[in-house]
């Protein structure tokens, strides 16, 4: 599988050179520094190269050692056997063994740590240290992603320090204190000043001989993409971790020999119709009642299916630069299958459906269609989206609001009809699961569908890759045929680098590795 | 003087005090906390009920409010619910980057509506006074952000990177962090933009403000007597003109400063300074009560501090100004 194709140009060929300072840009403000706590990407990528993990994943989707030099899996598929690597030291100077890997999994499994990812580790019954370098995962029950779990789900496991962990506070190592945060990967962290910079320097006893080769590595947060051009113009940055697609062509025509990195889209950009609401008003009742117009199959099919002209949002949303999708996932994870054709462009037919639920001139729909501040693709989503479905006879009302209202409403099960955002980017169908089961929080259409819980976990327990994929594809269909979830298309994801920038490897959202770049200058 | 300034710092006090405690209510009274941004994608119902515990935003407003005030008499301003990071140190950190910038704004506001406003005054009707309205009308009607990206585009861009896009350099002795760019030159270089973006619509009003008064100034008795008994032209108007025109447009600066701290969250954010502004509108919007509420202190003081300073300066510019 690939996690995404780059035009990056081969760096390998050369011989990197070793020493200079990494100046990057990312969009958003880092959020916290604990690992298996803070949400947000720019978070997680500091913690993949302050921290290492037991393997890692390549663009092509193999698993390649990180502190776990080999593994075993048992042939029922219930025991996972890491052998560590005797070499790899954290920060301060201890020992990684099977210890820390014991200690580290139990603390994201442990319900008072509120890891995000504890939901990941459900199929885990237990990890045992069997000698000081190997460690045995015990599962529940065969679960087919255990490895990508392990190096990727939420960007893979993160091994902190032990003895740093238990001398500091989570607040210590939320707030950044170097002593605090403590990891084993190539970097070290030297000093986080929220709004100023991030600064980590080169750990000289990193486990891989000779990496990284840069000696520093400077994150600054740079919000406005005209912002991030200018600076990139002027050669202040090296690297931009997230560009905005909507000035691409911009910084394409003034920087003619930036590297500009894409690939397929894994994060799909929704527009989710809300199924049920609470039946007692109270918000996350599990007493559900059908939501008053999207409950309705036919109406759920007139608007997100035959009502919405995909082709013309990525056209005037995207500059055409994404993929018009509709399946449940998008179309750059592991199994995804094009299930657009399902729901072609048809006012006349999308009418006839409203007709059928009793909707008309005499009784014209209106709904409520919610976004958000964070991104400006969003507004333009919703207007396209509010102009196509006036050509049925439908009106959709726009509430613009800002994220943490927009995220208060969604995951507590607040009032809304519609929403346009992006969610999370996925490696896999199984780790759509977390978003979109009938208990999720994040199950933000509130279906009680248990057909869809059955195809996750069958998904996931399915050992057969064939076996599998047709699975997944059953389940793509039977996505877009409910629509309980309403995928409009991928939502592109940039990277941009200085030309003299070398040896980064494209992986989309999923890894942000500077282990291995190197300034040719 | 000294009975009046005692009087007016013990009235900062209860200013401050009700200025923090309307913005504590009005921001737990917008939709959104600080919860849900931290749990992110683990977010689940009974976490965040224990999380609202621990942080305390299950109890009533009032009491929070109490909670926070208690804890800032004994110096404490909190811990920033999503970063974990002290409050204080934060603002401590930001403080000098958008006290520089608004100061220097002023400055350039000063440097740029004091002639323009004189020439506008001494030669009503002429070109030289409409260039100078003309200007100052164009100034007041453009938004900072827009300035700035012409700016940015002007001398980042098109100039080859003659000024610097973003980012900060502090002044030697000044760098509050382990890590810091330190140079006169490159902070100049790192200001120069923001201040003029910033500068630029209050150089337009005060303008507008200060040719008025010079006009009504220099039609006074005291100033055609100070021209009849043969005073040259230069001291008419600056020690006698200007002096007493500026008394309305200090008290304007004073008032200015509320809104070139509100400019400062617009300006250091397209310059990415790391300033208060960009503390402040990231606590808003990341719900972050605590850093809101140090955000909301240490402004709603600045604030009334300088326009205590500006009232002040009226006795320097007035000394018939007397306060008893």
């Amino acid at each position: 599988m690939l996690l995404g194709l780059t035009v990056i140009p081969p760096a390998e060929a050369q011989t990197p050179k070793r020493g200079g300072t990494l100046r990057v840009a990312y969009g958003n403000e880092i959020l916290g520094l604990d690992f298996h706590t803070v949400p947000g990407y720019e978070m997680i990528w500091v913690a993949t190269n302050v921290g290492c993990g037991l393997i890692n994943i390549t663009p092509d989707g193999k698993f390649v050692p990180d502190a776990a030099e080999s593994w075993q899996i048992s042939p029922d598929g219930l025991l996972y056997t890491f052998r560590l690597r005797k070499n790899v030291l954290f920060h301060d100077g201890t020992q990684v063994d099977a210890a820390v890997v014991k200690f580290n999994i139990d603390r994201i499994m442990d319900p008072a740590t509120r890891s995000s990812m504890r939901t990941f580790y459900e199929p885990v019954h237990s990890v045992e240290v069997l000698d000081p370098y190997t460690v045995q995962i015990r599962l529940k029950h065969p679960y087919a992603f255990m490895m990508h779990m392990l190096a990727a789900y939420r960007m893979g496991l993160v091994l902190y320090s032990p003895t740093a962990t238990q001398k500091y506070s989570l607040e210590d190592r939320k707030a950044g204190k170097p002593e605090a945060v403590v990891g084993c990967g190539p970097f070290k962290l030297v000093e986080w000043v929220k709004g100023a910079h991030l600064v980590m320097d080169r750990f000289d006893k990193y486990f891989e001989p000779g990496l990284p080769y840069v000696d520093r590595v400077i994150i600054r947060v740079i919000k406005d993409p005209v912002t991030q051009m200018a600076a990139f113009k002027a050669s202040e940055i090296d690297f931009i971790a997230d560009f905005s697609a909507d000035h691409v062509d911009t910084l394409r025509a003034q920087n003619p020999r930036a590297q500009i990195m894409t690939g397929k889209e894994t994060t799909p950009m929704m527009a989710m119709m809300k199924v049920t609401v609470p039946a007692d008003g109270k918000p996350m009742s599990k007493d559900r009642a059908p939501h008053p117009i999207f409950n309705d199959l036919r109406v759920r099919k007139a608007i997100g299916c035959y009502g919405i002209d995909r082709k013309e949002i990525v056209k005037i949303a995207f500059k055409g630069q994404a993929t018009p999708w509709l399946g449940i996932i998008p179309p750059g994870t592991l199994d995804a299958t094009d299930v657009t054709h399902l729901c072609p462009y048809d006012p006349v037919r999308a009418k006839a459906l409203l007709g059928e639920a009793g909707y008309g001139p005499q009784k014209p729909l209106t709904f409520e269609l919610m976004t958000n501040t964070e991104k400006s693709v969003f507004s333009v989503i919703a207007t396209v989206i509010k102009e196509q479905v006036t050509r049925i006879g439908v009106t959709a009302n726009i509430r613009l609001v800002d994220k943490p209202s927009w995220l208060i409403t969604t995951t507590q099960d607040g009032s809304f009809d519609m929403y346009v955002e992006d969610l999370a980017s996925l490696l896999t169908v199984d780790q759509n699961a977390y978003l979109s089961i009938t208990t999720a929080a994040w199950n933000h259409s509130r279906h009680t569908d248990p057909k869809v819980d059955e195809y996750y976990a069958r998904y996931a327990r399915e050992m057969d890759p064939a076996k599998r994929k047709a699975i997944a594809r059953e389940f793509q269909e039977f996505s877009a045929d409910k629509l309980y979830w309403n995928t409009i298309s991928g939502s592109p994801f940039y990277q941009v680098a200085q030309p003299w920038m070398k040896g980064y490897v494209y992986q989309a959202e999923f890894k942000v590795h500077y282990k291995k770049v190197w300034l040719d200058k | 003087m000294r009975t009046y300034i005692l009087k007016r710092l013990l009235q900062i006090v209860p200013t401050v005090l009700m200025i923090t405690l309307v913005v504590f209510v009005m921001m737990r009274s917008v939709p959104g906390d600080p919860v849900v941004a931290l749990l992110g994608d683990g977010y689940t119902e009974e976490d965040a009920i224990k999380v609202r515990e621990a942080y305390g935003l299950n109890k009533p407003i009032l009491v929070q409010y109490v909670i926070w005030l208690g804890k800032l008499c004994q110096g404490d301003w909190g811990i920033s619910i999503l970063s974990g990071r002290p409050v204080l140190q934060d603002v401590l950190v930001r403080l000098p980057v958008t006290l520089e910038l608004i100061v220097l704004s002023m400055g350039v506001a000063l440097v740029i509506a004091i002639p323009a406003a004189i020439i506008g005054a001494l030669r009503q009707n002429t070109w030289a006074d409409y260039t100078a309205t003309s200007v100052a009308m164009i100034g007041v009607s453009i938004p900072e952000f827009f300035i700035g990206v012409l700016l940015l585009l002007l001398f980042s861009i098109g100039l080859g990177g003659l000024l610097p896009s973003s980012g900060w350099v502090y002044l030697p002795g000044t760098c509050p962090m382990m890590v810091c760019g330190v140079s006169l030159w490159g902070n100049v270089q790192h200001v120069l933009m923001p201040a003029i973006a910033l500068g630029v619509g209050r150089a337009a009003i005060l303008t507008r403000l200060l040719r008025t008064s010079m006009l009504e100034v220099i039609r006074t008795e005291y100033v055609t007597t100070a021209r009849a008994k043969g005073l040259a032209e230069r001291p008419v108007v600056f020690k006698h003109a200007l002096k007493n025109a500026l008394i309305p447009t200090v008290t304007v600066m004073g008032l200015q400063v509320g809104f070139l701290i509100g400019g400062a969250i617009v300006v250091e954010t397209l310059f990415a300074m790391p300033g208060l502004g960009t503390f402040g509108i990231d606590a808003i919007i990341g719900r972050d009560y605590q850093q809101v509420q140090g955000f909301t202190l240490i402004t709603a003081f600045a604030f009334v501090v300088i326009n205590l300073i500006v009232d002040l300066t009226y006795t320097f510019l007035d000394p018939r100004i007397r306060y008893a």
